[in-house]
């Protein structure tokens, strides 16, 4: 949270903490509603990354860093996120009983 | 630049080179330390993720009083978050004694997270749920369950230790608002890590 950060009030904040909120009751409303859905996945880390971005722009601070930063952390973090999916199609093989390739 | 340049803080140039992305390197190191976490929960919530997906009876055993608990759980987290900005605001003020009420007030709400979560880990137990073991499905279950959410436990109990050392230190002076800057950093790490725990392990296993 840079100085930038601090020359507005705390409504900016309350407005994030509200959302962070509405986010998490959102995806108990959609779990309870479809247990077990097909869709479920994508629907719920499209709104835990929503509610992850609003914190780390807000609460952490990041949206008021310079630019540098900002993609700093986040080319890093999408390139770990992205690298450490590479083992998805081994678990469709092992729910499959697919052997392993000779 | 030479090493006289450095020695003398020469007039022409800075005696360091400038801190990289403007922010001070304790901050730069906290932020490395998130990313590097990221890799270490990401890899758990993936572990998680695969042994679920390959695993054909995987248990689904929250009922609505378990996903109560952890909405409970999630607000008190959120709000605990919402306060540790209050008190970065108060630091970044020179407002000593209000950032170090904000920080206790979020070591407060931290510690009941963690009480909440214990308890929630001992009615798992309760039912029979060990590392190998539970009465539901296969194995794998206890071990990712108690992998994953031990991990975000762990990490709650560390933050709690620093924020009561940091909010002691920087109301004796001994700490500056870097350093309550920087617990924020962690603490909010750890409440964005929670809002994947909540869905991809408790919502995605809900009872039918």
């Amino acid at each position: 949270m840079s100085t930038a950060g601090e020359q507005g009030g705390l409504g900016k904040y309350i407005v994030v903490y509200l959302c962070m909120l509405a986010i998490t009751g959102i995806e108990v409303v959609i779990a309870s509603s479809n247990p077990g859905g097909a869709h479920l996945l994508p629907m719920m880390l499209i709104l835990a990354f929503t509610g992850a971005l609003l914190g780390v722009l807000f609460f952490m601070g990041l949206a008021a860093e310079k630019r540098s930063l900002i993609l700093f952390v986040a080319v890093f973090t999408l390139f770990v996120l992205a690298t450490i999916n590479y083992g998805w199609t081994d678990s469709f093989r092992v729910l499959m009983g697919a052997p392993y390739a000779k | 630049m030479s090493h006289s340049d450095v020695a003398l803080g020469g007039h022409h140039a800075p005696a360091m080179e400038p801190s990289p992305f403007a922010i001070p390197a304790i901050k730069l190191a906290m932020w490395l330390f998130i990313i590097s976490d990221i890799m270490t929960f990401a890899a758990c919530l993936v572990a998680y993720g695969f042994l679920r997906n390959a695993t054909p009876n995987w248990p689904r055993p929250y009922h609505s009083s378990t996903i109560i608990s952890v909405l409970v759980m999630t607000v008190i987290l959120v709000t605990s978050s919402l306060i540790m900005v209050m008190a970065v605001r108060a630091a970044r003020a020179g407002d000593r004694a209000g950032a170090f009420r904000w920080t206790m007030v979020t070591l407060a709400l931290g510690l009941l997270f963690a009480i909440l979560h214990l308890r929630e880990w001992f009615g798992m137990i309760g039912q029979g749920v060990t590392f190998s073991a539970n009465p539901w499905g296969t194995g794998l279950f206890g071990g990712a369950y108690f992998s994953v959410t031990g991990m975000e436990l762990l990490h709650v109990i560390a933050a709690l230790i620093a924020l009561l050392i940091i909010g002691l230190g920087y109301k004796s002076g001994r700490y500056g608002a870097a350093h309550i800057e920087n617990c924020n950093l962690f603490w909010q790490f750890i409440n964005i890590v929670w809002m994947f725990v909540v869905p991809l392990v408790y919502l995605m296993d809900i009872a039918s």
